[in-house]
């Protein structure tokens, strides 16, 4: 076991270095200049070379790698050509943020979407199993800024139950906190759910097919315990799997609901600075998104054996 | 039958934890907060120096200079009373106002004038517009000096009718005077130390910024104006949220959670009017809309076929449709709010489709493609470029639209790698600079649109002279060469549009466009 995770955590060093050259090399290619960004319409030749200057943009490209790969090494990723701010620290202070809504959003989702799609196969092809495909469809084809948008409608302006604007920390206030959490959760939840509404669907019709499966109930177990014992467990895996995509893929930030509820997440921090040419803020988050998206998977591999015996780590 | 039954005890100690939940945590005072919003963070606390347009707008809240625009964009004193200038024009003595304090309580002097230009002169504190100030810019500044406590002379070592407005520019920061507590003693920043009507309070990034109210701050006598006149602060707590979704925004404005928000987009202004609880505050502002030509294109080098552009557009029409009918037409690289803008800045283009195809025959013109960039950063600038696209079209003018994002389309304008673009200037403040912006040479700033030496050096002599009987008569002979040469077709100055809610009291808006919210009320 921990020389399978010694072997994966070593596998991420190559991948996160392809990842930083790759990202070093894209993020330079979109054409625009941080300076001319920062300056305006109104920047003439010498303000613009005084602060290519300053910030180190003047330096030929591979120089300028070779410069962030090694403060990478020490696990500095620079500063912020906007606003000088610390890279790692900035990361991390937005990743919370996305991390929580992600992490409840997802749980809630899957929660929800698994008992969903037992059901919805239990009872293929009744109007129960079409409803539930059908609402789940609806779920996944709904955008989910207009839906945020509806929501802050209704339960924002309509009904005045939840804030519109702003968001404060748990750090600071944990009910004030929860209320502004309370939309962009149910917004993710809601798209999350479709997805995974599907996926448990076809996987428990798979694992209602099973020989097994008519041998227990052939034997007189009840169907709540056939269901809940005997296909549930094994029609999860694949479930999971999606689940661990998912969360690398969310956790990388949630821009579009981060901007609709204008919460300070890692998702709007890598729009705002792409839009701002902000070279390391953009190479961090992306480098951190890809650190995620490996260590997540990692870890749903780690746990695959508990709803799949028959997969060992090795 | 009730089987249990909580004590009173602990049916005291549930309401009290329920209305912890619950209530808005209780206030030692009634504190007046004007919340309003900020479509992106600031940049930084230093004015001047990394800063943005946001950065101007919060910044001016907090730090004075000497001297300030007023609202018609003349100059006007701040914390100096009065000034003369010598006859040779270089230099400028100050008489500074009694009574200013900063932020910490220290009196303003002389001294702390010296030392705030003095850093803004040093490099190391990378202000923006040192470039001003050098050989290249409008003057050196040879010498700062204090004769007195209350006085400062500061000498040039040439005369330029742009040294007050440089100094008085929000993007400079207004070059502001600020305590030297401003900076630690190793000369980094730490927060500004002013002397204007409110004192940074929080700073939480990506969320919020809170001004205070400063209760030592010295008025000036005159009326609210531009950035100087009494800057009250009517309310005890300004907070800036940092909301970068306009619809988010307008949904916090009718909930209630944002009192006042600026930079309204265009298609919100129908809904909100219809609204009780909220009016809109509408000002023509600064800002320049237009179509710039690249005059070394092969095409475009062609005078006739910019001209025949500019006789296709109806502009009336674009702006009714772009704007709503709350901007005025306008050709002319002044906008309409300058003082001098006159008879003969408002004669720009008139829709003439016959003369139109005409001058495209003799061009041979045979519908050959030109490339239009535009972005969607400003919805403005794309809906006007889409207008323009079908008016031309009516003319047998091919125009291809190509949408960049914002610095895509920034880097193309810098580099002059463009045959056309849809593009917007931010406001210039003095007519010299609305000009300046547009003129130069290609050769070593491809980022102008206008090329013609003669023009050039009239400009040259509008930013030397102080008349304004003769600056006038130069900037009305530059408005009808650049109507004649066409560089670039002028559309609109737009309008900066205001929501606030019918409690926000004392709020107005100016040319400039930034936010002002000394003088306003929250009731």
């Amino acid at each position: 076991m921990l020389s399978y995770l010694a072997r994966r955590l070593a596998m991420t060093i190559p991948t996160l270095l392809l990842v930083a050259v790759a990202v070093f090399t894209l993020v330079r290619l979109i054409p625009g200049d941080p300076v001319q960004v920062m300056l305006g319409d109104s920047a003439d030749a010498a303000q613009a070379a005084q602060l290519r200057a300053q910030l180190g943009l003047d330096q030929p490209v591979p120089l300028q790698f070779l410069y962030w790969l090694g403060k990478l090494a020490t696990g500095d990723l620079g500063h912020s050509i906007t606003n000088n701010l610390p890279v790692l620290p900035l990361i991390l202070e937005r990743f919370q943020v996305s991390a929580v809504i992600v992490l409840v959003a997802v749980g809630i989702a899957a929660c929800i979407a698994v008992v969903a799609g037992l059901i919805a196969a239990w009872k293929q092809n009744s109007a129960l199993d079409l409803a539930i495909v059908g609402g789940a469809t609806l779920l996944l084809s709904i955008p989910s800024f207009w839906l945020g948008l509806l929501l802050l409608l209704l339960f924002g302006l309509k009904l005045k139950w939840l804030p519109v604007i702003g968001y404060v920390p748990f750090s600071e206030n944990v009910w004030q906190a929860a209320m502004f959490m309370v939309l962009p959760i149910v917004t993710l939840t809601a798209v999350e759910i479709g997805v995974l509404t599907r996926m448990a669907r076809a996987s428990s019709i798979e694992v209602l097919r099973l020989e097994y499966v008519t041998h227990a109930r052939a034997k007189g177990v009840p169907e709540w315990l056939v269901l809940g014992r005997h296909v549930l467990p094994n029609a999860f895996a694949p479930t999971w799997t999606l689940i661990g995509l998912l969360l690398g893929h969310l956790l990388g930030g949630i821009a579009v609901i981060e901007t609709v509820f204008t919460l300070p997440g890692l998702g709007r921090l890598l729009v705002d600075s792409i839009f701002a040419r902000d070279y390391p803020v953009v190479q961090g988050c992306l480098l951190f998104t890809a650190m995620i998206y490996v260590v997540v998977n990692l870890i749903v591999d780690l746990c695959y054996p508990l709803f799949d015996p028959r997969v060992a780590v090795a | 039958m009730l089987l249990w039954r909580p004590s009173r005890a602990m049916m005291v100690g549930l309401l009290a934890l329920s209305a912890m939940l619950t209530a808005e945590p209780l206030r030692a005072d009634a504190e007046t907060l004007l919340r309003t919003r900020l479509n992106a963070d600031i940049r930084s606390t230093d004015p001047g120096t990394n800063r943005d347009a946001n950065t101007d707008g919060v910044m001016a809240h907090i730090v004075e200079g000497l001297v300030a625009f007023r609202d018609d964009t003349s100059i006007g004193p701040m914390l100096a009373d009065s000034w003369t200038v010598s006859n040779d024009g270089r230099t400028y003595t100050f008489h500074l106002r009694q009574g200013v304090k900063f932020h910490n309580g220290a009196a303003m002097t002389a001294d702390d004038v010296i030392w705030s230009l003095k850093r803004w002169l040093d490099p190391a504190t990378q202000w923006r517009c040192l470039s001003e100030f050098s050989v290249t810019g409008i003057a050196r500044i040879q010498t700062i000096e204090a004769p007195d406590p209350q006085t400062v002379a500061i000498t040039l070592d040439r005369p330029t009718a742009l040294f007050l407005s440089t100094l008085a520019r929000p993007d400079c920061g207004q070059t502001a005077i600020i305590h030297r507590d401003s900076v630690g003693p190793d000369g980094k920043w730490i927060a500004p130390v002013g002397t204007g009507p409110f004192k940074l309070g929080e700073w939480k990034r990506g969320q919020y910024v809170d001004l205070v109210r400063f209760d030592g701050y010295a008025a000036r006598s005159e009326p609210r104006t531009g950035y100087t006149g009494a800057k009250i602060a009517q309310v005890d707590r300004i907070r800036f949220n940092v909301v970068p979704d306009s619809s988010a925004a307008k949904a916090g404005l009718l909930s209630g959670s944002l009192d006042a928000i600026s930079n309204l987009a265009i298609p919100d202004v129908e809904d909100l009017k219809a609204r009780p609880d909220v009016r809109l505050n509408i000002t023509p502002a600064l800002g320049l809309t237009g179509i710039l030509f690249q005059t070394r294109d092969p095409l475009l080098k062609d005078v006739r076929i910019r001209r025949a552009i500019a006789l296709s557009l109806d502009t009336p029409q674009i702006i009714d449709a772009v704007m709503e009918g709350i901007a005025r037409p306008n050709n002319s690289a002044l906008p309409i709010g300058s003082p001098f803008y006159g008879e003969v800045e408002a004669h720009g283009y008139t829709q003439n489709v016959a003369e139109a195809k005409k001058l495209l025959a003799q061009a041979g013109y045979h519908g050959q493609p030109i490339k239009m960039i535009a972005n969607k950063r400003y919805s403005y600038v794309f809906d006007s470029a889409v207008l323009v696209q079908a008016m031309a079209q009516a003319v047998g003018i091919n125009i291809e639209i190509e949408v960049l994002d914002w610095a895509a389309q920034l880097d193309r304008y810098n580099r002059g790698d463009y045959q056309s673009m849809a593009f917007v200037y931010s406001p210039r403040l003095d007519p010299s600079l609305s000009f300046e912006m547009l003129m130069g040479p290609k050769a070593t700033q491809p980022r102008k649109v206008w090329d013609d030496p003669e023009a050039q050096r009239m400009l040259q002599e509008s930013m030397m002279i102080d008349d304004k009987a003769k600056r006038q008569q130069l900037f009305d002979e530059l408005h009808r060469r650049f109507i004649d040469d066409v560089p670039m077709i002028v559309l609109f100055n737009g309008a900066e549009i205001a929501g606030l809610r019918n409690n926000v009291k004392g709020f107005a808006g100016w040319l400039f466009g930034q936010p002002r919210y000394w003088g306003v009320s929250v009731q």
